[in-house]
């Protein structure tokens, strides 16, 4: 087990298994809004869906209206659990924060090198820290 | 972050819990970049407003705001749409398409947002004053306001920015504090630079190799609003650069340290024609000719028709010109856009090459004077782009 420490965006204790994306994540045009499943053909997590899991990537990037795909995750009921980014921007933190989806940031190691896809992951905005198990 | 009573009230769900979220939106934000406080802002450009760019995923979006019931506090307009609003047929827009783009329009109406559709409200009356804190979140008029008004605001996303206009205040960071509008790169610029494809190419090139980083440009003559609005966008697709300033010419250059300069470096000919080259895809057959990013003013439509003077269009070529509905249907507009359209020129407003599907799905080949227009069409699979000044273009089309 490892303890990353966090910042929190908004707020949430979940525990869930972790999706990584390595690369910084489109969420218009990388995410389908109806299903969750990366759509983006150079993204390593392509055709595999963030639903219901706690989606990891470095940050966001791409157009702004990247917030509305997430609120529209959420409405569909297909949003991750929670986000983890290096560094959080506006577009994934306006979509965080109308969603009502747990988003962390500014871990103090790069968190696409120590969380890896299945890793059950424990998010603690209480505590400001994140938890890793790998069986 | 210290909030007011009236903004502490808005956060605790007084006000409801669409204002709580759009406040908590703008909040949250400002902490991210250490923000003392919220400044009230004097107006909001909106953008997230073609069916073509936002998709389905805005319609859930619209219903947090009418469950609200709110309507923005300050002047609020619009970005351009997918389409034009009256001539949509004639673009081959699909029924179910304008539908839902109606849908759209008809919402943000419906909460207070002036349906201006254009990326320029600063042609249609909308100038900001020096000093004025705006949220406004269309990358070509975040740098225009900035740059050539004088006036201060971040490069807002689209829903920062109507959160911002329903809340009527922004976080007080980046462009909003004079200490972040110092310039760091200081450009010789050496190129002759004289067409509006010119300053275009002036500003791809600056964004493509400084990013976010203010420009002080040393002395560029002749340099209007049509000038600037080539500069900005072309920064702002390129880069991300939200400010710029030009020697004896912008309303900020005169109150500029130049001692934090931290890079001196020179735009040549030699630049220049570079950023031509990069777009040059040598179309040997255009089949579309794509004028107005940003939308054209009075000046640009009345340009073209004077180029144009008694040539014809050739046949095999379409000239599209993109502009806002408020100034082709000016009453001074008028008989020169009924003298283009004669002549197979079409002006279509509310919409643009960029975030219309009738560009993209219907031309391979398009040619444009814009460098912001050509960054963005290229990345389509099967777009070839050339990127010419005006004067090029119309020889090529015309005989």
């Amino acid at each position: 087990m490892r303890n990353v420490s966090i910042r929190a965006i908004v707020e949430g204790q979940v525990e869930g298994q972790a999706i990584v994306s390595l690369t910084p994540i489109s969420f218009l045009g990388g995410v389908n809004p109806k299903t969750g499943v990366i759509t983006d053909p150079e993204n390593i997590l392509y055709g595999k869906s963030i639903s219901n899991k706690i989606f990891v990537f470095p940050e966001g990037i791409g157009s702004t209206v990247g917030s509305y795909v997430i609120y529209g995750l959420k409405i569909n009921g297909v949003a991750p659990l929670a986000m983890v980014a290096n560094q959080a921007e506006t577009i994934v933190i306006a979509g965080a924060i109308l969603a009502n989806i747990p988003f962390v940031d500014h871990p103090d190691v790069d968190i696409t090198k120590v969380i890896v896809s299945g890793d059950n992951i424990k998010i603690d905005t209480i505590n400001k820290i994140i938890k890793i198990k790998r069986d | 972050m210290y909030l007011t009573k009236e903004q502490e009230a808005m956060l605790s769900g007084e006000k409801g819990e669409t204002m709580a979220k759009c406040i908590q939106l703008t909040v949250k934000i400002g902490e991210i970049y250490d923000a003392k406080n919220l400044i009230p802002i004097k107006s909001a450009q909106i953008a997230g407003v073609s069916y073509y760019t936002v998709g389905d995923a805005i319609f859930s979006f619209f219903k947090l705001l009418s469950e609200g019931n709110v309507k923005v506090r300050v002047p609020s307009w619009l970005n351009p749409a997918g389409m034009d609003t009256e001539k949509w047929k004639e673009m081959c827009i699909d029924a179910d398409f304008a539908d839902k783009q109606f849908q759209i329009i008809q919402k943000y109406r419906s909460i207070g947002v002036e349906t201006t559709l254009t990326c320029t409200p600063y042609l249609i009356g909308h100038k900001p004053s020096y000093g004025d804190h705006l949220a406004w979140s269309e990358s070509s008029a975040v740098t225009m306001a900035n740059s050539f008004f004088g006036a201060r605001t971040n490069r807002e996303g689209g829903p920062s920015s109507l959160a911002a206009a329903i809340v009527g205040y922004t976080a007080n960071y980046g462009m909003h504090l004079t200490i972040n509008r110092q310039p760091t790169i200081l450009v010789n610029v050496k190129a002759d630079i004289t067409s509006l494809s010119d300053f275009s190419a002036l500003g791809y090139w600056y964004g493509e190799n400084y990013q976010s980083k203010i420009p002080y440009f040393t002395k560029i003559s002749g340099l209007d609003v049509d000038h600037a609005k080539m500069l900005s966008s072309a920064m702002a697709s390129s880069g991300s650069v939200p400010l710029f300033h030009i020697q004896g010419l912008t309303p900020e250059a005169n109150n500029i340290d130049l001692a934090e300069v931290d890079e001196k470096v020179s735009f040549t000919n030699d630049d220049l024609k570079q950023i031509y080259e990069h777009f040059n895809q040598s179309i040997k057959n255009p089949e579309l000719v794509a004028i107005g990013c940003p939308h054209a003013s009075f000046d640009d439509i009345k340009t073209i028709n004077k180029l144009l003077k008694n040539r014809n269009l050739l046949d095999e070529v379409e000239f599209w010109i993109f502009s806002s509905r408020k100034v082709a249907n000016e009453e001074k507009a008028k008989s020169i856009v009924l003298n283009l359209e004669s002549k197979g020129i079409r002006v279509y407003t509310d919409t643009c090459m960029v975030v219309s599907p009738a560009v993209r799905n219907r031309f391979n080949n398009i040619l444009t004077n814009s460098a912001k227009a050509a960054f963005y069409l290229i990345k389509g699979e099967k777009t070839n782009v050339n990127f010419l000044s005006l004067e090029e273009i119309m020889e090529l089309v015309t005989n």
